[in-house]
């Protein structure tokens, strides 16, 4: 892929190139959103878990942003379930090939 | 147009599981009950007369995408009045009932800054977060109900998070390293 390609080199050039597997905090930080709405493979997710204990500073960030995530989902506000019923009996009856508007 | 009532129906099998998530994003696109309904309600009416030419594959895109343009379409016909009120993310959670607990009161402050960040995006931003992590979207459907690339989705993402990390960080409640 000429991206990871464009990566080592740059890497290279400034003398970051991981010795191990191990990420560095730039790999870590360009990855870490995907890897908190679970879009990565396991392979990478374990290296970057490996960083995250590793380095406080990466591990930190990435308490702060599931942080904020596990909110949003928290306050996912409520659909009213009459309102879901409504619907769904709407939709049955278009599928039965009803005037859908009278109950 | 008489359908069998076997309950078989091709609109019976795709389109009405996605009921609850339709209602979902229709109350994110329009922040208001009533009109979230009678959206999903013509989002219905459209499926099912488009449900002929459907292939069957990702229902939920197609019918994201059948909402979006219904919302579209309904705007165009109304005054532009209906704006989303940006308070109310916020007053449902500041009347959430605190608990005693010194650390839910400290959670609390934090929960409430994080909805508070999320209403002052610029909507672009907004939505993309309201879709994705309160909605549960994935980064393909959002990208339907919005029209743009998924890497778009991506990009807006991110970035509305970074500016909700920010202000916490500026509100000292975001975890600090001290290194
Ligand atoms: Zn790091």
């Amino acid at each position: 892929m000429p991206g990871n390609h464009v990566k080592a080199w740059i890497m290279k050039l400034f003398g970051r190139a991981p010795a191990t597997d191990a990420m560095d905090c730039h790999e870590v930080g360009a990855l870490l959103q995907h890897y908190l709405d679970g879009h990565i493979d396991a392979e990478r997710a374990r290296r970057i878990e490996e960083h995250l204990d590793d380095c406080r500073r990466c591990g930190m960030e990435a308490e702060t942003y599931e942080r904020i995530k596990v909110t949003l989902a928290a306050h996912r506000p409520e659909v009213p379930p009459e309102s879901v019923e409504r619907l769904r009996a709407f939709g049955e009856r278009l599928a039965r090939g009803e005037d859908p508007s009278t109950p | 147009m008489q359908r069998p009532a076997t309950g078989d129906t091709a609109f019976e099998r795709f389109v009405l599981p996605e009921i609850e998530v339709l209602l979902r994003v229709a109350n994110s696109l329009t922040r208001n009950h009533a009109e979230a309904e009678d959206l999903v309600q013509d989002t219905l009416i459209r499926a099912y007369r488009g449900i002929d030419g459907f292939d069957g594959r990702h229902p939920r895109a197609w019918l994201l995408t059948i909402l979006r343009n219904t919302h579209i379409n309904r705007n165009r016909r109304r005054r532009p009045e209906l704006l989303r009120d940006p308070d109310a993310a916020f007053d449902r959670l500041a009347a959430a009932p605190s608990d005693d607990e010194a650390d839910a009161t400290v959670d609390h402050e934090l929960d409430v800054e994080i909805v508070r960040a999320l209403d002052e995006l610029d909507d672009r931003f907004r939505r993309v977060i309201e879709l994705v992590d309160v909605d549960g979207l994935s980064y393909a459907e959002a990208a339907e109900v919005l029209a743009v690339p998924v890497g778009t989705v991506m990009s807006r993402l991110h970035r509305a998070r970074s500016r909700i990390r920010d202000r916490l960080d500026r509100a000292g409640l975001a975890p600090r390293s001290h290194m």
